[in-house]
């Protein structure tokens, strides 16, 4: 007890701490065997570039980008759900808990920490993802491309004029800023996921219930828009309108960050919409978040 | 419990709170064309219920491309009525998606009709019927893509080729490749339209064409084709022989696609 | 961390204040009552144990001196702190009973963590890690994951963490439960050396003569009450006996020691002779030499 002391005194917010949490749960992630996931998502991918050489060249780029949004999709948010149903009800049935919060460690950081992992787990995944497809797509684009002008140069119509709109057309339908505003936008949802499962878990003690309940979440935010007027429109009964209320209010739509489909369409995504998805996200997450520290900080563990 | 009272408080609040912002932020996404219309509801039996749920869970385009994949496959079969419904759905699925209505209409008007002309099985009359019929359901095909793009050139292109080459009719073709090339087509469609101008052989359409054809000339375009219409056309329209840039296609003439 | 000095500090390291806790849970919400009235003190320096039967509520009460579970009535402090506050908590270190850490860490690495989270940072976290592996002899398997260690070493892994970060307060719960008698004797030097060196450990158990020759103090529980307490001496030990024990002694000196007990009268008397035996426990430590999991 005699060494003079270079350690940080207690605060009672210290992004120290947070950040041990987050790169902690990073690490128990990346050890349970999370990037097996990745390998899966670039299988698809690599599949998806050159499994249909039959169709025309558009739609195999189409092809390309549509597996690969399907893929990174669908397997993000079950990272996202599975991670956080892990992370906690685990904590709780393993007894780890017991040790972490003996420590100076208030229990907003240890849900901030918990969260702060599971997105940068989440993020660099999707960043990783984002390489792989990148670089499949421009081979792909770039073979597309000197392929057809190897067609015209046979037809001798290989005019700058054509070969331009063939590169034109391409660039339209190939690489562009807006499928990576896409997945940007898969990030954003799979971390508005991860947020909704930590509420969950604070009040689930069980990993599979946190899961299961999660699903549900997604689905319903998934379908909400569409389940509102749905019910609303064609119905008229009072749970009816109740129920789909409850969506409406519990439920984040997550249909806002669905903006994949018009990226692959060569659509144009502008950065002031990504801007307000991206504050809606902001706003989610700090949301439930909150909620959920309000439900964790009573927990009787 | 305090605590807990003021998380369902703050759940509640947050939940009214963010309705309008949703709102917002889904019109913004309306606003930039980013939102297409929610499926149809009544697609649910076509697609089957696993299908339509992963539709609905933000993964249409997934779906779609399986559902195309499907119909890739039926074509290879040459199972028409099939590559028909599959291409539909399809359509159906991401009707903002011109490709898939060019294809569909491609399907329907090209390979359905030439196949079911081939075959030595059926009378002549029924085959004539069946060949006119799946061309006709391929340009239904390709005009209501129109109706969910207005003005796609893809489209706009194949619903001229259609009226060109499978139904000889040369006024739509025309109006359908010169909108075409107005909105964003190769400029090698104006000259397509400009043709099928020729062959409607009225006055002010032979002026159209006329403009036209000279105008590429000018910039560069002189393939035998340009020249044989630019020489028929300067002869219709009585051009002083001064200007007169034509010429007739020569003997031997080149064997160019398309 | 100031330099210890025990009787100094006029603050208690723990007090426990009319505590009550009542858990209400499974369907029938039928609430269970674990701790019942409790009042206890703990001086800084002191070694405190808390004994009784399993189920007693000993680990509800050190649950609520940590935070980690909120009093029904009543209130603990960790040197003068409300225990509900997260800054009470960097004074203390806290071995779980059956403690369990994540098992896709190593050794050092869970450590590691731990010395962070208490603000431990660079060399100094370094230094601590190692003295820690070093101290409970755990550096051999400090690259394993913790997942394969026995309950022993988990054990120590604990110990290591709760000290990681030189507390002032040490709170135990059952370490010596499940651990063999090697390993048992190891902590209740350990609890001694760390006694020597002031601080102040709060440590409960169900085994009676383990605690007996470590605590200063102890409270004995039952049915979430405080039945007993007290120094031990004063607990233990039969007054009005004197126990001799004599090594090499010829009967004739054993008769000439009864014939003296007789002369004195009074009510001085033998009350039993015979061979001391030595304890399974000694034989036990004489005769095996591994000293730990996997050395
Ligand atoms: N989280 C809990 N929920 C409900 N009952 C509990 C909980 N924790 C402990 N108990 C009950 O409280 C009583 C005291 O438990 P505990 O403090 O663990 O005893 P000890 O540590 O002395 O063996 C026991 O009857 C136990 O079943
Ligand atoms: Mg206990």
């Amino acid at each position: 007890m005699s060494s003079a002391s270079t350690r940080s005194a207690y605060t009672s917010f210290s992004p120290g701490r947070i950040w041990t949490m987050a790169t902690h749960t990073v690490t128990q992630l990346i050890r349970m065997r999370i990037l097996v996931f990745m390998g899966i998502i670039s299988m698809v991918i690599v599949i998806a570039a050159f499994a249909f050489p039959a169709v025309s060249p558009e739609q195999q780029l189409k092809l390309l980008k549509d597996w690969t949004f399907g893929a990174l999709q669908v397997f993000f948010v079950i990272i996202a759900i599975a991670a956080t149903g892990l992370l906690i009800p685990r904590d709780l049935e393993d007894r780890t808990l017991y040790t972490t919060l003996s420590k100076p460690v208030p229990r907003y950081e240890y849900l901030i920490g918990k969260l702060l992992g599971v997105m940068l787990l989440l993020g660099s995944g999707l960043l990783l993802m984002d390489l792989v497809f990148s670089l499949m797509l421009y081979v792909k684009q770039s073979l597309i491309i000197s392929s057809q002008i190897a067609a015209l140069e046979k037809e001798q119509a290989a005019t700058p004029e054509n070969i331009a709109f063939i590169k034109d057309l391409n660039s339209r339908f190939g690489l562009t800023y807006s499928l990576h505003g896409a997945v940007w936008a898969i990030f954003l949802k799979a971390s508005v996921v991860a947020a909704v499962s930590l509420l969950i878990s604070c009040f689930a003690s069980s990993t599979l219930f946190t899961i299961l309940v999660g699903i549900a979440f997604v689905i319903a935010g998934q379908g909400q828009a569409l389940l509102r007027e749905w019910f609303l429109d064609k119905m008229s009964g009072f749970w009816q309108k109740f129920l789909s209320g409850a969506i409406a209010v519990f439920c984040p739509d997550l249909t806002l960050f669905d903006i994949a489909e018009p990226a692959i369409r060569g659509e144009i995504i502008p950065l002031g919409v990504l801007t307000e998805v991206t504050g809606i996200a902001l706003l989610y997450i700090v949301g439930y978040t909150s909620v959920a520290y309000l439900f964790f900080v009573e927990k009787e563990l | 419990m305090k605590n807990k009272i003021l998380g369902v408080l703050l759940l509640v609040a947050m939940g009214v709170a963010k309705v309008p912002l949703e709102d917002r932020v889904a019109a913004t996404l309306k606003a930039a064309d980013l939102r297409d219309a929610p499926i149809p509801l009544s697609l649910q039996e076509a697609m089957g219920q696993m299908a339509f749920t992963a539709a609905l869970g933000g993964l249409r385009s997934l779906v779609a491309s399986i559902t195309y994949l499907r119909a890739y496959v039926a074509f290879e079969d040459r199972d028409w009525g099939r590559v028909d419904s599959l291409m539909t759905l399809t359509t159906r699925m991401q009707p903002r998606e011109a490709m898939y209505w060019d294809e569909a209409a491609w399907h329907m008007a090209y390979n359905a009709a030439t196949s079911t002309q081939q075959r030595e099985d059926l009378r002549a009359a029924i085959r004539n019927k069946d060949f006119r019929d799946y061309v006709l359901r391929g340009l239904k095909i390709v005009q209501e893509g129109l109706v969910y793009n207005p003005n796609n050139p893809k489209l706009l292109v194949r619903e001229a080729e259609i009226y060109r080459d499978r139904l000889k009719d040369p006024r739509p073709a025309a109006e359908a490749f010169l909108l075409a090339a107005k909105n964003g087509a190769k400029p090698f469609y104006e000259r397509m339209g400009a043709y099928e101008l020729v062959k409607l052989g009225e006055p002010p359409d032979l002026q159209q064409a006329y403009e036209i054809l000279k105008r590429h000339y000018d910039k560069g375009f002189r393939y035998p084709s340009v020249l044989r219409d630019l020489d028929i056309l300067e002869r219709k329209l009585n051009i002083p022989v001064g200007q007169r840039v034509g010429q007739p296609l020569p003997p031997s003439p080149q064997p160019r696609r398309k | 961390m100031d330099a210890p000095s025990p009787s100094a500090s006029p603050t208690p390291a723990v007090t426990v204040e009319n505590l009550t806790k009542v858990f209400k849970s499974g369907f029938t919400k039928k609430p269970l009552l674990a701790v019942k009235q409790l009042s206890f003190e703990v001086k800084a320096g002191e070694v405190y144990g808390l004994i009784g039967p399993n189920g007693c509520g000993k680990s509800t009460t050190m649950k609520v001196m940590l935070g980690l579970l909120k009093a029904t009535q009543g209130r603990a402090t960790i040197f003068g702190r409300d225990s509900e506050e997260v800054a009470s908590r960097q004074d203390v270190g806290f071995l779980p009973e059956n403690p369990y850490f994540y098992k896709h860490l190593s050794g050092r690495e869970t450590l590691n963590f731990y010395g962070r989270l208490c603000g431990l940072r660079g060399a100094e976290l370094k230094d601590r890690t190692e003295a820690m592996l070093e101290l409970t002899g755990l550096t051999h398997a400090a690259e394993r994951r913790v997942g394969g260690y026995s309950k022993g070493m988990l054990q120590r892994v604990g110990l290591g963490q709760a000290l990681i970060h030189e507390p002032r307060l040490l709170i135990l719960d059952e370490p010596t439960a499940g651990v063999d008698p090697v390993g048992s004797r190891r902590i209740r030097d350990l609890i001694l050396e760390l006694k020597q060196r002031g601080i102040t450990i709060v440590v409960t158990s169900h085994l009676l003569e383990q605690m007996q020759e470590v605590c200063d103090r102890v409270g004995i529980m039952s049915n979430g009450r405080m039945v007993s307490e007290g120094k031990l001496e004063e607990l233990i030990s039969v007054e009005n006996q004197t126990e001799l024990i004599l090594q090499d002694a010829p009967p004739e000196l054993l008769a000439k020691i009864r014939a003296l007990v007789q002369e004195a009268g009074g009510k001085s008397q033998v009350v039993s002779e015979g061979k001391p035996r030595t304890t399974l426990e000694k034989l036990f430590l004489q005769s095996t030499t591994q000293t730990g999991d996997g050395e």
